[in-house]
């Protein structure tokens, strides 16, 4: 399994977001790491989000690579992930986060 | 990126001392590391399970870039440890502070890999030109 966090706000995205962003979230899993997403899906509390001090809209999403992930790589694949994440919310690219981690960094 | 979260047990941190807190945790990291408060997000859960307090009544995780020396991320610990114990009123040692690093490589914000601490000029600029007008 590769673990998958995502950090949203509350009340940003909708449920059927939620569900459609895990399925492409494990299908992203699956396609480039040939296992699926281990998925921990955190909302941040109404009114406790802040980003650069003022109410936060930025959601932070990590997937943790089995392995260690060839940088030439690694660009495309984050730009891959976050394109389906703003396609989906609505959010823009400003507000989102990627992450895709060697498995050192645990 | 800077990440900084933080769990708390419930009622430690009222809605009140969170945007202080926040706003502590974003003057401190970029007075301490230069970088640009864009950058900066800072989360309040409450017993959050993917954060565990162990004993503490507050608990702030940073994920910060790597290449901070260390007597930055020890400056950034005192300083945001202390600003927890005056705005939530919790005692200095029930407060935990750590960071941990992150290359920015790993990182695509704005839909760019995040600069190399330092090296944030050309990307904001690109991103957010209203704050290097504004700085």
């Amino acid at each position: 399994m590769i673990p998958c966090m995502c950090i949203v706000q509350d009340g940003q995205i909708s449920s059927a977001s939620e569900a459609t962003l895990k399925s492409k979230l494990n299908a992203f899993a699956q396609k480039t790491f040939g296992e699926d997403a281990d998925i921990n899906w955190i909302k941040v509390p109404q009114r406790s989000g802040f980003t650069a001090s003022k109410p936060s809209t930025s959601s932070i999403v990590t997937m943790r690579a089995p392995e260690p992930v060839n940088q030439d790589d690694r660009g495309p694949l984050l730009h891959e992930l976050c394109q389906f994440w703003i396609a989906e919310t609505g959010q823009s690219m400003n507000e989102i986060v990627g992450v895709i981690s060697d498995p050192v960094a645990a | 990126m800077p990440l900084y979260s933080c769990n708390a047990a419930p009622g430690a941190i009222s809605d009140a001392a969170k945007p202080k807190i926040a706003a502590d945790i974003t003057r401190i990291h970029c007075d301490v590391t230069g970088a640009p408060p864009i950058f900066v997000h800072a989360f309040f859960f409450e017993e959050a399970p993917h954060q565990p307090l162990n004993g503490h009544q507050a608990f702030l995780f940073g994920s910060i870039r790597a290449g901070r020396t260390d007597a930055q991320k020890a400056e950034i610990v005192e300083q945001m440890r202390q600003s927890i114990h005056t705005h939530a009123g919790i005692p200095l040692e029930d407060i935990l502070v750590t960071t941990q690093d992150t290359p920015a490589k790993w990182v695509l914000e704005g839909g760019e890999i995040m600069p190399e601490p330092g090296e944030e000029a050309e990307w904001l600029a690109k991103h957010h030109p209203e704050a290097v007008e504004r700085a």
